[in-house]
């Protein structure tokens, strides 16, 4: 064993209590952060190291596990302080594992023109008809490029559905142009759907 | 400095409208337009062809030269960047050669993409811009030279072979190793078993040549630099020197690293020499090592392998010291081959390797930029046709996919498609408003 030799120095005859138990005395170290929730205050240019735990364990997930990752995600998600660049980790992370119950979360952030573009990240690669819907339903939220990048999530996933509301948009007099545009392409998309 | 919140969409404009609108004699006064080769005989060997250079830094310096020392019938007209400094400098060089002040300058290249009388762009912009910035130009008429790696993404390299097709234009891939004897060479001789059963194929790519801290703090945007264009389609991210001009590619948002820096040519032989132009390989299994901090974001050490339905190997790893190489590996010897030097295990296969009339014989170009400007007249495709430009840069997202993840992956070269749902995923993203790839 390699038991500790008391100190001989001054500063060791103090009132200090010291455990007989060497491994005791890292104890003040504290508990380490919960990366979940850590990667949601992330910073652009701070320390990503929490980030990084997060992105290994959701790449290492199997299929069979994508709930659970989506699940701790949306937990993330919700973690108050959330910064911007959490935010786009987050969305970043569930683009690759969420399913139509990240919809829910995720819509709201789709419809404020602060949060789209994460959202709007995460969303486009979810399959299923609840994500066309929430596609579909940030349109009369968002004006301007956002409401232009909306339509080309649109465009991009071919969404039928979509099909009258970006009619309507295209021949639209009170839409700027790059919104009529994106409808257009968007449109011509679908058409070679 | 025009932004995406403040410009206005531009619609494609075609000559007939550009002549509708406007009398030709107007619009010659107006500006120095040189006369568009749609208004001309078609093949004529005189015909003026009109050029615009989107992206004015490190990759374009190496198109300035042989473009501005091209015959008259090639004319640099405009040059675009969202950097003025650059795009001045640009200018001024173009100027100065041409003895004129006609180049004429844009910091957004949907103008420049629209102004009518430009025949061809070259994109040498960051990855991220690729795709969108050359579809653009083909929707308005526009032949295409875009540098490597063709796209960022494997989504984005489909979405440009089908607005070439679309669109019916000449779009060259940067591989200019397409149009270099060596290479060439070394593909037919591989091709026509020169090598026997051909075992593997080892490309070496160079280590990355820029580091950067574990942390890193937001900087002011230069007022010369219109950084919100910069990143176009990349999630935002406050500017940063480091992370900009040249650095990008060591940010996985706009690049793949070396995957895609120098995989994009020597995997791009690889794929020449395995007659995979229109196809690519079934298996991909990598394991690189990634920073986990910091702002550069791409492998700093890169070790990925593809196999194709024959069974044959094609590794791509980072060689530490030394440039970039390719070696084939055949029952009858190896071939080394680089930009500057070529060897052989025995120095017949060398010979043997320049003798004629050989049952496959591949298309020769010696100048990447002739070749393309030939088929700007022909109508034909290039030697480093858009197509086979996707299917190399699917080859380089299909290890740099595999390395993220971490594990062995299916894919199917058909359907573009992988045994894995989460790389699935990873065959694209969404752009940042106003972009998209519709």
């Amino acid at each position: 064993m390699n038991a500790e030799t008391p100190p001989a120095s001054p500063a060791a005859k103090t009132n200090r209590i010291v455990s007989a138990n060497p491994a005791d005395r890292y104890s003040n170290a504290g508990a380490t952060p919960d990366a979940w929730q850590e990667c949601a205050r992330l910073d652009y240019g701070s320390d990503r190291s929490f980030a990084w735990t997060v992105r290994e364990q959701v790449i290492a997930t199997p299929p069979d596990a994508y709930a659970r990752a989506e699940e701790k995600l949306l937990k993330s998600l919700a973690t108050p302080g959330r910064t911007e660049a959490g935010l786009a980790f987050i969305c970043q992370m569930l683009a690759m594992v969420a399913s139509a119950k990240s919809v829910p979360a995720l819509a709201p952030l789709l419809k404020d023109a602060k949060t789209t573009e994460a959202a709007r990240y995460a969303l486009e690669r979810v399959p299923g008809p609840e994500a066309d819907a929430a596609l579909r339903a940030a349109l009369a939220s968002l004006s301007g490029p956002a409401k232009a990048g909306l339509i080309g999530s649109i465009g991009v996933r071919k969404d039928a559905a979509a099909k009258a509301a970006l009619d309507a948009i295209k021949d639209s007099a009170t839409e700027p142009a790059i919104v009529r545009d994106a409808a257009t392409r968007a449109l011509a998309r679908l058409a070679n759907a | 400095m025009n932004s995406p919140l403040s410009l206005p969409a531009l619609s494609p404009i075609s000559r007939r409208d550009f002549l509708k609108k406007s009398s030709l004699a107007g619009a010659l006064v107006a500006a120095p337009f040189i006369l568009p080769s749609g208004l001309r005989g078609q093949n004529a060997p005189s015909k003026k062809i009109t050029v615009g250079i989107v992206g004015c830094g490190n990759i374009a310096d190496g198109h300035y030269g042989p473009l501005l020392g091209s015959p008259e019938s090639i004319r640099v007209v405009a040059v675009c960047d969202v950097d003025r400094t650059r795009r001045d400098s640009a200018a001024a060089r173009v100027n100065k050669d041409y003895d004129n002040k006609d180049c004429q300058v844009f910091g957004d290249f949907r103008e420049l993409n629209r102004r009518p009388d430009i025949d061809a762009i070259f994109v040498c912009t960051p990855d991220h811009w690729h795709a969108v910035i050359s579809i653009d130009a083909m929707r308005n008429g526009k032949d295409v030279y875009c540098e490597k790696p063709l796209t960022l993404t494997i989504a984005e390299g489909r979405a440009m072979v089908e607005a070439a097709r679309k669109y019916d234009r000449v779009c060259q891939h940067g591989t200019q190793h397409r149009s270099m004897k060596r290479f060439h060479d070394v593909a037919e001789y591989v091709r026509n078993q020169g090598l026997g059963k051909l075992e593997r194929i080892d490309c070496f790519i160079p280590g990355n040549n820029r580091q950067c801290g574990a942390t890193w703090k937001p900087e002011p945007v230069p007022a010369n630099l219109d950084w919100d264009m910069w990143l176009g389609p990349c999630p935002w991210r406050p500017y940063t020197s480091t992370g900009c001009h040249y650095n990008f590619r060591f940010i996985a948002e706009s690049a793949y690293g070396q995957v895609t820096n120098w995989g994009a040519h020597y995997l791009d032989i690889g794929q020449w020499a395995l007659d995979m132009d229109g196809s690519g390989p079934v298996e991909v299994d990598g394991h690189g090592e990634f920073p986990s901090s910091g702002l550069f974001t791409n492998a700093t050490k890169v070790d990925f392998t593809v196999r194709y339905a024959n069974g044959t190997a094609m590794t791509c790893r980072t060689r530490y010291e030394g440039g970039g190489t390719v070696r084939f590996v055949g029952e009858r010897g190896w071939l080394d081959i680089a930009r500057d030097k070529m060897s052989a295990s025995d120095n017949n296969l060398l010979r043997e390797m320049q003798a004629p009339n050989k049952k496959v014989q591949l298309e020769l170009s010696n100048n990447h930029h002739d070749n393309f400007f030939a088929c700007v007249r022909s109508r034909k495709r290039p030697i480093a046709d858009v197509e086979l430009g996707h299917r190399t840069t699917t080859v380089c997202n299909l290890g740099q996919i595999a390395m993220v993840l971490g594990r062995k992956l299916k894919w199917d070269p058909v359907k573009e498609e992988f045994d894995d749902a989460m790389a699935n995923r990873l065959r694209t993203r969404a752009m940042r408003s106003p972009w998209s790839l519709a």
